[in-house]
Order: C-alpha cells, then structure tokens, then sequence
C-alpha cells in the first residue's frame, strides 16, 4: 500500500515535469532576410520573409536555429497569447551547428516567462514532444513521436557540417524550425530539419551540440566546431594492409591517409600512422569509439572540445606505438565549401572585371544542379583544394565573377570563372592581393595569369585606372575593393 | 530563229535544282551504291571482360573500286560482322573493313570476290562546290530499291565528327527532305559530291566532301594509311589591343591567332611555343579568330590547312616571335588516338584491364568515362576529368596513360577496400606505372616480398594485397563474378 502511494506520487511528479506551461517558454519568431549576391556582390538578393521557433533559455536568451535568423535585416518575437511584438537582434550565431541566440531590444520581454533546462541525449524508442510554430499559425503546435535513432549526419544549413543529430518521427515542418524537442519537462533537442523524400522523418540537435555552442560564446565570441585535420581509412578489416603497416594481429584503429596543410596535426601525425586510441576511448576498425553508451566516429570526441583544447592520441607509426596531444583547430579549408552567411561577400571591381573568392556560396548561383553545370577548375578545388593547393600562404582561391561591359575588357569574356593565379607574377592567395596588386600603379601592363590557361588576360595599366571610375559609376558600383581588410 | 532564242532564254532561267532533277540517276546508281548490314558488338566499359548486347545497323556503301565501297567510320564501329547487297542480287556478300580512320570519319570495305558477281561501278568524286545548288542523294534499301532525295548545299564547315578530335571540311546540306545520313551519297550536277556523315532536327545533313574522301583514297592507294594531319596545338583568339602591344606587333599587323597551348604530339608540336602568334599557314593568312579566306569554301578554320593534307607533307607556318616574324617549315604529323594520354575513343578491340585480388585497373578513356552515363562530365571524379580536358593530348615518355582503379569485386582478399574506386595508379611495388604494360613488370617486382602494394594518387590509401593468396583468389573472383580472363594488356 505504501509503495502504491509512493509510485503514484512519483507517476503525479513525472506529469508534472512533463507538461511545463510552454506558452511561457515557446515564442514565434518573425523574420525578414536578404542574402547577398555572389556573382555581383556589392549587391543583396530578394528579400523573403518567413516564421521560426526560439525557446527561452536561463540567462535571458532565446535559442533558435541559426538558419532561422541569418542573413537577417529584422526580427520580431512574439509570445503566445500576447500582442505585442519584440524587435530583436542576433546575439550569437553558429551557421556549424545551426544554432543562434536571440535577444529581444526590450527586456520586459521575458516578464511572465519560464527558461527551459536541458537534459541529456535521450534513450531511442522514448516519447518526445515538439513545441512550435509550424506552416505558421498563430499558437504554438505540439506533435509527439519517438526517437528513432541517434547517428551523426550532415547539417543542411551549411551544407558541409557533420554533427550528431537526433532522429524522430514527431513531424517537424517549416516553422518548426528553432522550436524546444521536450522528454520528461527538459529540452533534449531543438528541431532543425526534415527530409524531403520521407515522410514523419524529422531531425534534431541533440544537447551535445547545444551544450557545445553556448559552452563556446560564454567568452563573448562564437569560434566554432573543430577538427583534428587528418583524413582516415578504415583498412584496418584487410589483414595484409594492418601487417604491411607493422601493427600487431590484434590491433583495432583507423588509419591516417592525409594530413591538412597548416594544421596541428602536421607536426604530431604522418600518413599510415594508425590511430588506435582517443582520449581514453579506444578506436575500433571502422574509426568508432564507445561514447554515450552507443558506437559513434571518433570526431564524437572532438565534438566535445572547444578550439584551443586537445585530444590525446595512442597511435601506432612504423611499429612503434606512440602518444601525443594534439590540438583541435578551425581547419578550414582554403576552397570554403560551408555555405557563408551574414557577411558582406569581399570583391575587388576593378576595369570591370569583378573579382570574388571561390566559395560554395559563389558556385550555388549556378542553381539547383550546381555541383554538374560548374566550370570543371571550380568543380576540382572544390573537391580537391587540400590535396591541391601545396601553397602555404593561400589563404582562398579568387575567381573572375563577372565582367561589366566596356570597351577596356571587350575581350575578357573567355576568362570568366576562372581562377586568378598571379598578377604580374606576384601570386594572387586572397582577395586582398588582388586589391594590392591593381593599388600597384607603376606598370605598364597588369597580366593577369589563371589557372589551366597558358594565355594571359593583358589590361594597359594606365588606360585601366582611367576607365575604372567610370565603369564604377555606369554599374553603381559602391566602391572598386571591399576586402576583408575593409569588414 | 526566234523560237532557238526563246529555248536558250528559257533553259537559262530555269532554276539549277530542277534542272539537276530532271535527269534522274536512279538506276544508274544501282551499279555504284550497297546496302550495308552491320552487327554491332562492342565491350562493357565497367566490366571489360564482358561484350555488350548484339545491335544491328545500316548503311550506304559507295563503290570506289569493282569490290570495295566506302562508307563513314562512325557507321562500322565496333562492327562484329559486315554484309553488303548489292541492287542486282538477292543473297548478301561478307565483307571487312580494310581501313578505317575515325578522324576523316571514313571506313574502306572490302567485299569478297568469291560472291560479289558482277563488279561494282566506281564512282568519281568531284571537288566542285557551289553554294546555293541544289543535291540530290540516293541510297539503297535492303529490298534492293533505290531511294533518294533533295537539299541544297548550305555551307563549307570545318568541324569535327561525332567522336573525332580532329576537325575537318564537313558540307552542310540543308532543307534535306530525308534525315537517313549514315553514308547516303550526295551528288551536285549528277556527279558525285561526298557522303552522309550525320543530320539534325533543322533538316540539315553533314557531308564528308570529295576533297576528304580523294585524300584518303589516294593515301591508301600504296598500301600504307597514313592519316590525316592532326592538329598539336591549341589557340585563342587574338583581339585584345593590350596583348597586341605587349607582343610588340606593330599595329599594321592586324592577323594571327594567339598559341594558347602546345601538345606532346601532332603537327606542330615541336616547333611551336606557347605565346607565339599564328600569322598564316602555307601562305594562307589567319584572322585573330584563327580562320581564313579560302578561294572555294569563304572564310574557314585554320584546322583544314593541317587536317586536308597527309601525314608527312610540308607545311610552313609564319609566325610571329619575340618580336618579330618567322617562318619555320615543318612536316604533317598524324597521330593515333591510342598515343593519346586519354583516348578520345577506343573502338574495334576490347578496353584494357588487369584484376589484381578483384580489384579491378582499367586505362582512363574518354569512353571509360562516357560510360557513367548522361551528364558524365558533370558526374566523373574532378582529378580523373582533369586529365581528360587538360593533358589528354600530352603524353609524355614518364606519362604514356592514366591507369584508374575502376573499382573492386567484393571477396575475402581485398575485405577492407571494398569502397575504393576511381584513384589514379601512381606505382606499385614502388614503380611508377607509365602504361598498362608496366603493370605486371611492377607486380613482378622485389620477388620476395610478401605483398603487392599499390599506391594511388591525391593521398588516397594504398591497398596492400598478399601475394600468396592471388593467384587462389584470382581463380575464385572469376568463378564467382564470371570473368574469363584476369586481363587483357595489348601487346
């Protein structure tokens, strides 16, 4: 009898948790967007507009996606139940993990609300429930459904972060996007994607990402997810690939097949070491460590280290076992293939000839089927820029963008979208050489070298710099160079 | 008197096409042109070892001697067998291709002698060309019956054909009033003009001229074929004022094509350099979009003042270097796509490849990758497609081919590797691979090693194989995957 009374007690704290007044925590958020144009890019694109999720956090912030709030001209928070509207800024923004915090102009915002807290990476097969805003609608929409499975995969958003995510058949739909995932009262994740071949296929970032994020802006900035720069491979399953690498029979690791220029990892690891253990987690032979009670990719430890920290390594070179620390770092490389957000793109508009960075942002202007109907050089360094580019100081690749017509590049034509390789033999490894080089008056000739072609692009220096303001002023461009240097 | 000069005015005023028409040749081409059947049996690009399903085809074939016809090449590719009828018999006659040139887009067909009966009429191919004329054009159906049609000649071009990497004199006759192609023979004034290379939506046909289809008769005449002169260079047009100046060429000087790249091989190869000016070519000056004035055929690409003549004849070009003109003599070169670093095309004998424990090696083609299907361009790994469109043409004594691995056949011996595919061979066993042919030199290599390795390019992972296992394995792979041989490595 007195158990009974003690589990219904129990069972009436579980509702209780369960079933927070989420009017109090769940708010809309209105937004306005303008992205940039990568192609001509002192210019910005249409202007859409749309509704997202956020949720009150301790501290007075608002979490949301980061894909709900980027490239934002204005935002406005709504509470449910409550006509007032809420200007609003981002506060901090992770395009990696897709993740932003918000903060309203008016803190009277958060009188009569509730933060949620966070609970841990759930149990596949619990019950959860989705809180938002979804196809818009004027009050917030509660679906429930199951953890399906927990796997890392790739974030939409930028389109080249991998981080683990959580899946569930809970519909998450547009709107729904930045809204709480709840398990037992705690937020175990926020909604972020779907998939579009599926149906009830919807994702989540888990509390380890979270966790993550607002571990890494405490400091005032937002650095990022890191990574260790190694490219590995799971030969270890062929017998004759472990013995010719001189590693005992019974060994379990993964193999390191390429170390990024310019990474920590240059001076710790060489090609064929085997890497047999992370932090204390031992590597088995498809690269999976045991990590939150399930197997995940070794990259599992690194999601847990800020930039700046290590990862110590026992790993196996010319059958010698050895250890080391190394450091996690940014790592990026120099063909960005994330998608960029925010930042005015830099260009140098010079004679008409307007030069960019190749990134991915510049080859998605060529629409849906970007990754086939791209120029081939563009489609190389894209895929290949680590194995490539043996030159330590490039910082990007700069591409010719697009040419303004006049009489002064009436021949240019066979030169666009490609990439510039020197200036008057000076090699061109970012935007800003491009500016110094044409800053460069006392020359006769600026030749301008791209890469795969043997012909130069030749402009009469003197006749250059006379025709640019003009040519400026035909096309309203702001300014002839917005460099990194300028941002 | 009256009446005569009435008749001379009317014949006058009538407009050519119907005067063409007007005599119909019908029959007499009965005695000139065959009906081709052709049995295709070409090779799987990604499995080898495997022929591909039997396709039938037709085709024209126009006498050029009592028992040989030409035809396009492009018509007998990959052919598996061959038989011609003739208009006056019923049964077919064997026949085999005697040469074939894929650049010229032309095929020479030998019919047996034993079942050929009454010899065939060889027609004249006449190097007239009027623009405007009308054409008429015949081929035979398989029921012996002769077809024809009308068109008028549009334009002289220099083009290449389907496959070729060469470009050549191609007429365009338009307004066709049968899209058929595959060798139809065209005639001008009743006299034979060329034949049908291919044809469009817009109702036009392609035509190989006499001019090409004299050259290539006349090269074959003594027995040996040797090709058409293939172009070792690339240009680009040469319009910028500032690059004029920079080449300090006087202002006076308004022609030439710029040299934008040099191959390892073809017509020119040797004597020209990167960022010379191309200023005329046996005396034919070039435009800055590198065409001339031709006397017969107006403004064309400089390619027909290589791609006309044969290997082995003199050519001059002037060029303009170091700022100033220079004439250099020279010889036609032709080259064989199998020189090429990756063939354009591989026709008419079985890819090459060499299964090492079920990995498989192929040499990198052009059709290798044509293989992947629409859009493949779009679709191939960047670094293997980069050798196609940047040093296809540029083999060199350290770089004859790019060996690929193609992918692997899933068994015990390569368990872990399973997923590689697509790398470029850099060595085994510590030798760089140069050829298909280097392939078991390498393996034959350090005897008492226990394993083969191999080793790809863009710091992609070797795969390591052990030597004892291969030979066991090998004969299992086949068994299992139905392979009848392990490689095929031309001599």
């Amino acid at each position: 009898m007195k158990i009974t009374a003690i589990s219904i007690l129990l069972l009436l704290v579980t509702i209780c948790a369960a079933k927070p007044d989420m009017s109090k925590s769940v708010v809309m958020i209105q937004i306005v967007k303008q992205p940039f144009d990568y192609t001509t890019p002192w210019k910005q694109t249409s202007i859409a507009q749309g509704v997202g999720s956020g949720f009150i956090i301790a501290g007075n912030r608002i979490l949301t996606n980061a894909h709900n709030v980027s490239d934002i001209r204005y935002i406005i928070l709504k509470k449910e139940n409550v006509a007032k509207k809420y200007p609003a800024t981002v506060e901090f923004i992770g395009h990696d993990c897709d993740l932003a915090i918000v903060k309203p102009t008016d803190f009277s915002f958060f009188e009569n609300t509730q933060p949620l807290s966070f609970g841990t990476l759930p149990q596949v097969n619990s019950t959860v429930s989705t809180y938002g805003f979804p196809m818009g609608g004027t009050h917030i929409s509660v679906t429930e459904g199951v953890i399906s499975r927990i796997q890392t995969d790739a974030y939409v958003h930028t389109g080249a972060d991998a981080h683990l995510v959580v899946q569930t058949d809970a519909a998450i739909n547009p709107g729904n996007s930045g809204g709480p995932v709840v398990l037992d009262g705690n937020v175990v994740g926020v909604a972020f994607q779907g998939m579009m071949q599926a149906d009830n296929i919807g994702y989540m970032i888990p509390t380890t990402v979270i966790e993550h994020f607002l571990l890494d802006v405490n400091d005032g900035k937002y650095d990022g997810f890191g990574s260790l720069g190694i490219m590995l491979f799971a030969g270890l399953h062929n017998e004759s690939y472990k013995d010719y690498l001189k590693l005992p029979a019974d060994t379990q690791g993964i193999v390191v097949t390429s170390v990024m220029l310019n990474s920590s990892a240059e001076n710790v690891l060489q090609i064929n070491d085997c890497i047999t253990q992370i932090d204390n987690y031992d590597v088995d032979n498809d690269g999976m460590i045991t990590i939150y009670g399930q197997k995940y990719h070794l990259s599992e430890v690194v999601e847990t280290k800020q930039i700046g920290q290590s990862v110590n390594l026992t790993f196996w070179r010319s059958g010698q076992k050895q250890t080391a620390q190394l450091r996690v770092q940014l790592n990026r490389p120099v063909f960005e293939i994330a998608r960029l957000y925010d930042n005015p793109p830099p260009y140098v508009c010079f004679a008409g000839l307007t030069f960019v960075t190749a990134n991915r942002n510049f080859l998605e202007t060529w629409g849906k089927s970007w990754i086939s109907d791209i120029p081939h050089t563009l489609r190389y360094l894209m895929s290949d820029s680590p194995q490539l580019n043996k030159d330590r100081l490039r910082k990007e690749y700069v591409v010719l963008a697009e040419i303004l017509p006049d009489q002064m590049n009436a021949y240019a034509d066979e030169f666009i979208n490609k990439p510039l390789e020197t200036i008057n033999d000076t090699p061109v490894r970012s935007i800003s050489d491009v500016r110094k080089a044409f800053e460069n008056k006392d020359c006769e000739f600026y030749i301008l070298k791209f890469m795969n072609s043997e012909k130069p692009l030749l402009m009469d220096a003197r006749q250059a710099h006379q025709q640019n303001d003009a040519i400026l002023k035909k096309y309203n461009v702001p300014s002839w160079a917005f460099t990194e240097n300028q941002l | 008197m009256k009446k005569i000069i009435n008749i001379i005015a009317f014949i006058l005023l009538l407009p050519f096409p119907v005067f063409a028409g007007d005599t119909d040749i019908s029959e007499t081409m009965k005695n000139s042109i065959v009906y081709l059947q052709i049995s295709y049996y070409g090779y799987e690009q990604y499995q080898p070892w495997k022929n591909r399903d039997l396709t039938e085809g037709f085709g024209v074939g126009c006498a050029v001697a009592g028992n040989q016809v030409i035809t396009t090449a492009y018509n007998v590719a990959n052919a598996a067998f061959i038989r011609v009828k003739k208009a006056d018999r019923n049964d077919y006659i064997q026949a085999k291709i005697t040469v074939i040139d894929y650049e010229c887009n032309l095929a020479l067909i030998e019919l047996d002698s034993n079942s050929l009966g009454k010899p065939l009429v060889p027609l004249i191919f006449s190097e007239k060309y009027k623009k405007g004329a009308g054409v008429n054009f015949y081929w035979l159906s398989v029921g012996s019956q002769m077809y024809s049609g009308r068109g008028f000649l549009d334009r002289a071009a220099v083009d290449s054909s389907t496959i070729s990497f060469s470009q050549i004199l191609t007429f365009v006759a338009a307004g066709i009033s049968d899209s058929t192609a595959s060798g139809q023979l065209y005639c001008l004034d009743n006299k034979p003009l060329g034949i049908a290379s291919w044809s469009n939506e817009n109702k036009e046909a392609g035509i190989i001229p006499a001019k090409v289809i004299n050259r290539f008769l006349a090269d074959v005449k003594d027995g040996t074929y040797n090709g058409i002169g293939s172009v070792g260079f690339e240009v680009s047009r040469l319009l910028e004022p500032a690059m004029r100046k920079y080449l300090k060429m006087p202002d006076d000087l308004q022609n030439g094509i710029y040299i934008s790249d040099i191959y390892t091989i073809g017509t020119g190869s040797d004597i020209l350099k990167s960022g010379d000016v191309l200023l005329s070519i046996d005396g034919f000056e070039l435009n800055p979009y590198g065409r001339f004035k031709h006397p017969q055929f107006d403004i064309i690409s400089f390619d027909y003042l290589i791609t006309n003549k044969t290997a082995g004849e003199k050519i001059s070009f002037e060029i303009w270097r170091d700022g100033k003109k220079q004439l250099i003599e020279t010889l036609v070169k032709n080259f064989d796509v199998s020189r090429m670093l990756v063939p354009w095309y591989e026709l008419d004998r079985q890819p090459e490849y060499i299964i090492i424990g079920g990995c498989i090696f192929q040499k990198l083609t052009k059709s290798y990758l044509a293989g992947r299907g629409g859009d493949w361009q779009g679709k191939v790994e960047p670094h293997i497609y980069n050798y196609l469109l940047n040093e296809a043409f540029k083999p060199t004594g350290e770089r004859k081919e790019i060996i690929v691995l193609s992918y692997c056949l899933p068994a015990n011996i390569n368990l872990g590797y399973h997923n590689l595919s697509q790398f470029v061979v850099d060595s085994i066993n510590g030798m760089k691979i140069r050829s298909m042919k280097d392939i078991p030199v390498a393996l034959a290599l350090n005897p008492q090693a226990k394993y083969d390795v191999i080793e790809f390019e863009m710091e992609q992972p070797a795969i390591v194989l052990d030597r004892s296992q291969l030979n066991s394995a090998g004969l299992e792979i086949a068994k299992n995957y139905g392979i009848d041989k392990l490689s095929n490595i031309n001599p």
